[in-house]
């Protein structure tokens, strides 16, 4: 015995501490000689590293280079993402950039940029953005404005380490000479400070950080870590003899612990419920890392940037400690906050679990126990149930110890589990429920009351694997075989047949081996089965969980409900949380570090802070339910759309043109604590008729057709699709402009314009035809008034008189010209137009009638060569005719008429002027008549020129 | 302004640089007129050992304007020239600069800017050239109205730019004091 307490001893000697599970994520090849010292959570929980050689967006696969054109501004010493969602980037050049668009831009201001490393960035209280520099104090911007707090301005020191939004809006800056607070009022630089004066145990303040009541705690360089009462004004030191050197970082898990990073002595951890400091190991090994940085991210993982892992991170719900022993068959954790734990060779202690040091210490060795179950009872005292050797009861303060058996009323020696309430207590055996009395000390009692259930009473069977009380006091017992039962007001019920649809008994599922049993926070009772998933039971029906549900191991060793109600569901592959009401289900394995832990059935216990322990083939795993709210799905992003490979500013626009209809659609599920089980599923709404599950970040579509689409994406970790967030994308691929309806509506305007422009020249024409016609008529009866003129006739006849006197012959010709000159007048008044040639033989005749009656004191010159030329008819009549009208024609002054061209459209006709003392009455009807006959039938128009000497009138020619 | 000068001087025997050649030109681009004037009374000292520094120049030297009455109404109307007779920046130099090292340097200097008697805090940078006894600075700024309290007129307000364009150029030679 003395050599087993000595390895016992020299085990745990050399037995890591308890500890999460760190998985380290290196850069890649092409950045090896980058060096990360920062990381930092946008608003879509994407995390950004900042390294020697530049910024990385990472998503836990993939680091995404954000390089900066200028080669001096790569060492990125600060990062931060204001209200409006712009990233800040600070370097050590004193460069600042922010990310616009997907790309870095240099912030140029005209006041210019530090010239001195950036080491933060915050908001005051009234939004303005705050620069700290190691080495020029303070920048702030306040209405495009830069100005400077520096030691001038009474900070209290230049080099500044850390900046923070404090409670009041305040920014609190961490210098080499203490904390300065300062802010901005009405044009006025306020500071205050807190020193040693005041209490701070060092003046150098190299981290702050600000925790959910609005007190700081504060790293120092020299003194540790302490704590600010904003609103008491009072430090508190949790530290007074603090040996680990420089505190370069600080982060929190709410109510349970503070991670204190240090330059040279690794990551120590501060537990807020015990006020114990432990050492955090990240590779189970005892490191003297400096730490560059910590981060607590939105699924309860720690992020640690060392010089000695890179950037390593662990899921803080799970840490994992191995035991010297192996097998384990029960744990208890008791008021005191010991944990005990049996197995097949007995019974061992861990007297300080939170030292997370584990040293276990064996207990009753002489009994050499099997032990499978324990308990605690009101007094303090220990139950230890065993495989066949019924129960032992120790008080560990004293010496008694009492031993029951099935002498003693119980109803089996083989104890798999107990529970009480009320001074009852329930034991569950392979002989069924034993009942005990319990309301004073079991270890001064004479005897102990007990009373026996069995499958006489209804119990399902008299193999019980498990006994627990709900909420409500009662007793439930998982049975080998037969379902559930409950005990109730001294009657047992049981339930062997799950009825899973309450309106059909078609759905009735025999509940077989009930192995484990917990109720959710609303009161309803669950249930794993050996083979069946695990049911839920609200007092009326049954509701099943299986393979389909997302349950991915039917082999459930335990159920047990955490402190936020959450149903724990323990594997021999690992832990899968459960949330009763979406019945949304988180896988942890092995990137938790608990792959393979092949539990034994219902090795769980809760201790006192609500922290589950669970015994494990070879070590224990602890799981702390963290205050914090979590994200239980992974962030969906929708990170770019490419247009033929070209990136669209999809932010900001949503429509494309009808040939930019190749889109590429690029995306990703940000899920930390295991990024590798990330599924996607997409659907093109208009396009694609159900969702499209992928492993693939990067959808294309090409050849869309016009019309109006969504895009919707979606992430699952554990492929159930049940509640995922879908992230939406609605855009419009246009029709070409040909086939829009403004286009085409703009197109019938322009017909219809058209046709009324044809209606209008149309209509314009028929009324010029009319006017025409009306115009013909007039020459016409212009004409016909100078045939039938009464002077012309009667001159006409007095000739024919004189001529017939004298010359017989000559009478007749005269008598033919003058029928000829009729008949032509006749023939020619119905046409448009007549050849040049015609009107001239009829002018001829005209003429020759009026030589006849003037003689020689009229003479009619016709100077023509162009012939294949047409003329209104009656043009040169009517001309001729008013000539001789409103001329004297005597001896003494003879009429001269001229025809002849006047240039090459025009026939003029041209006579002297002598008019007459007394015009003859004229309705100058013939010459008007012609020229609106000419402006309607020809583009040029009839020129009349009249000066003492000659009257002449030019008319077109018309071919 | 002599105090100034004096204080920044300090004590005792030290060397400080004084300005030799120095201008002082403002731009004032508004949508209806170009505005522009110069002064080359610019006044300025540098304390290399405190980093400090002090520039004055007189309102009234400025010239250059459109026309004499436009240069008037500057004096009169706008700057006040009679009531607030000069403009001064004075304050420390940001970066630690050696000025015993030659080079070119930008340095940005953290001070009050005094015109039309309103005092307000910049951060104005300049482009410094340092050579052998003689430093060659360069500077671009912007001035607005509204932050010296100089009110324009409605009816000239598309005359004048809310928002003043000042340029510097000076040397300042090594004197012992």
């Amino acid at each position: 015995m003395g050599i087993f307490t000595l390895i016992l001893f020299f085990l745990s000697g050399v037995l890591p501490a308890q500890n999460p599970y760190f998985q380290t994520h290196p850069l890649a090849e092409a950045y090896r000689n980058a060096r990360l010292e920062l990381i930092f959570e946008d608003r879509n929980s994407l995390l950004w590293l900042g390294s020697s050689e530049g910024l990385f967006a990472y998503n836990g696969l993939d680091h995404i280079p954000y390089l900066t054109e200028e080669n001096g501004d790569s060492h990125v010493r600060s990062i931060y993402q204001d209200a409006e969602g712009v990233l800040w980037v600070g370097y050590h050049s004193g460069a600042v950039y922010s990310l616009e668009n997907g790309k870095l831009q240099k912030w140029e201001p005209e006041e210019g940029t530090p010239a001195v490393p950036i080491t933060g960035f915050c908001e005051d209280g009234q939004g303005r953005l705050w620069i700290a520099t190691y080495g020029e104090g303070l920048y702030f911007l306040d209405k495009g404005r830069i100005y400077n707090i520096n030691r001038d301005d009474g900070l209290l020191g230049d080099e500044i380490y850390v900046i923070k939004k404090g409670p009041d809006g305040n920014i609190w800056a961490g210098t080499d000479g203490g904390i300065s607070i300062c802010s901005y009022k009405d044009n006025e630089k306020l500071l205050e400070e807190l020193t040693r004066e005041d209490g701070l145990p060092d003046e150098i303040v190299r981290t702050l950080l600000l925790d959910e009541k609005g007190n700081f705690w504060v790293g120092t360089y020299g003194a540790g870590v302490c704590y600010f009462d904003t609103r008491k004004q009072l430090f508190s030191y949790p530290f007074p003899d603090w040996e680990y050197g420089v505190v370069s970082e600080l982060e929190l898990f709410r109510e349970l612990e503070l991670w204190i990073g240090t330059e040279g002595d690794g990551v120590r951890v501060y537990s807020l419920r015990d006020s114990s400091l432990k050492p955090m190991s990240l590779d189970n090994s005892l490191e003297n890392a400096k730490i560059y940085d910590l981060h607590r991210d939105v699924e309860g993982n720690i992020w640690v940037i060392s010089n000695t892992h890179g950037l390593c991170h662990s899921n803080r719900q799970f840490s994992f400690l191995e035991t010297p022993f192996s097998n384990i068959q029960a744990v208890l954790s008791d008021e005191a906050g010991r944990f005990w734990a049996g197995n097949g060779e007995g019974l061992f202690l861990w007297s300080d679990p939170s030292s997370g040091i584990p040293e276990f210490q064996a207990q009753l060795k002489e009994y050499e126990l099997n032990v499978i179950s324990l308990y605690e009872d009101k007094f303090g005292n220990i139950w230890v149930g065993t495989f066949g050797e019924g129960i032992y009861i120790f008080h560990p303060d004293k010496e008694d110890i009492r031993h029951l058996n099935e002498n003693d009323g119980i109803a089996n020696g083989s104890v798999l589990s107990m529970a009480g309430v009320n001074g009852k207590l329930w034991l569950a055996t392979l002989g069924g429920v034993t009942e005990l009395e319990i309301e004073a000390d079991p270890l001064l009692m004479k005897s102990i009351l007990t009373h026996n259930f069995d499958q006489e009473d209804g119990l399902g069977t008299n193999f019980i694997y498990k006994v627990f009380i709900d909420s409500r006091e009662r007793p439930w017992f998982a049975t080998d075989g037969k379902g559930i039962s409950v005990l109730e007001n001294n009657q047992i019920q049981n339930y062997q047949y799950a009825s899973l649809n309450k309106d059909s008994f078609d759905h009735v599922h025999s509940l077989n081996r009930v192995y484990s049993i917990t109720e959710d926070r609303n009161g309803n009772i669950w249930f794993s089965t050996a083979k069946d998933g695990i049911f839920k039971f609200d007092g009326n029906g049954f509701q099943q969980l299986t393979v389909k549900e997302g349950i991915r191991d039917l082999a459930i060793t335990s159920l047990v409900t955490d402190p936020k109600g959450n149903i724990l569901i323990v594997h021999p592959n690992g832990v899968d949380i459960l949330d009763p009401e979406t019945c949304h289900l988180i896988y942890y394995d092995e990137e938790v570090g608990i792959r393979n832990i092949d539990p034994n059935l219902n090795v769980v216990c809760k201790d006192g802070k609500g922290d589950i322990w669970m015994g494990c083939r070879n070590g224990i795993v602890q799981y702390i339910t963290l205050k914090e709210k979590l994200e239980i799905h992974p962030r969906t992003i929708l990170n770019a759309v490419s247009v033929f490979l070209e990136p669209f500013d999809f932010r900001n626009r949503n429509r494309f043109s009808y040939d930019q209809n190749n889109l590429v659609f690029d995306y990703m599920g940000l899920w930390y604590t295991d990024p590798e089980t990330v599924k996607y599923r997409y659907q093109l709404d208009g396009y694609d008729l159900d969702w499209i599950t992928t492993r693939d970040r990067r959808v294309t579509y090409s050849n869309l057709p016009a019309g109006s689409y969504i895009f919707k994406i979606s992430a699952t970790e554990n492929d159930a699709w049940l509640d995922e967030p879908v992230i939406y994308y609605a855009f419009t691929v246009q029709m070409p402009v040909w086939k829009q309806g403004w286009f085409l509506f703009l197109i019938g305007i322009f017909l219809a314009a058209v046709f009324l422009y044809y209606q209008k020249e149309r209509d314009k024409r028929l009324q010029r035809v009319s006017l025409l016609e009306k115009e013909k008529a007039e020459s016409q009866l212009a004409a016909l008034k100078a045939q039938i003129n009464p002077h012309f006739l009667f001159n006409s006849f007095n000739t024919l008189a004189a001529i017939i006197e004298e010359n017989r012959s000559g009478a007749v010709e005269y008598v033919e010209k003058l029928s000829d000159f009729y008949r032509s007048m006749l023939q020619f008044r119905d046409k448009e137009l007549i050849p040049l040639e015609e009107e001239l033989e009829m002018v001829k005749n005209y003429s020759y009638l009026l030589q006849k009656r003037f003689g020689n004191n009229f003479s009619l010159q016709i100077e023509l060569k162009e012939k294949q030329v047409f003329i209104v008819p009656l043009t040169l009549q009517i001309l001729l005719e008013n000539a001789v009208k409103h001329n004297v024609i005597s001896k003494s002054k003879p009429l001269n008429v001229l025809v002849c061209m006047d240039g090459p459209d025009y026939i003029m006709v041209k006579n002297n002027l002598q008019k007459k003392i007394k015009p003859e009455d004229s309705t100058h009807f013939g010459l008007q008549s012609l020229v609106k006959r000419y402006e309607l039938i020809s583009k040029k128009r009839i020129r009349i020129e009249e000066n003492g000497e000659y009257f002449r009138v030019s008319i077109p020619l018309l071919k | 302004m002599l105090f100034v000068l004096c204080s920044v001087s300090g004590y005792g025997q030290k060397e400080v640089y004084l300005s030799r050649e120095a201008q002082v030109s403002f731009v004032s681009d508004a949508p209806l007129e170009l505005i522009r004037a110069s002064s080359s009374g610019l006044q300025g000292v540098i304390d290399p050992e405190e980093g400090t520094f002090a520039f004055r120049v007189s309102i009234r030297s400025f010239d250059g304007f459109n026309s004499p009455l436009q240069r008037e109404h500057f004096n009169e109307n706008y700057m006040e020239s009679d009531v607030y007779s000069e403009a001064v920046f004075s304050g420390r130099i940001i970066e630690e600069i050696d000025f015993e090292k030659e080079g070119e340097y930008t340095l940005r200097a953290k001070g009050k800017l005094s015109i039309h008697g309103v005092s307000n805090e910049r951060i104005i940078k300049s482009e410094v050239v340092v050579e052998k006894n003689e430093i060659l600075l360069t500077a671009f700024f912007t001035v607005l109205l509204e932050e010296h309290d100089i009110d324009i007129p409605r009816i000239v307000y598309q005359k004048i730019a809310e928002e003043i364009e000042v340029k510097v150029e000076a040397v300042l030679k090594k004197v012992e004091r």
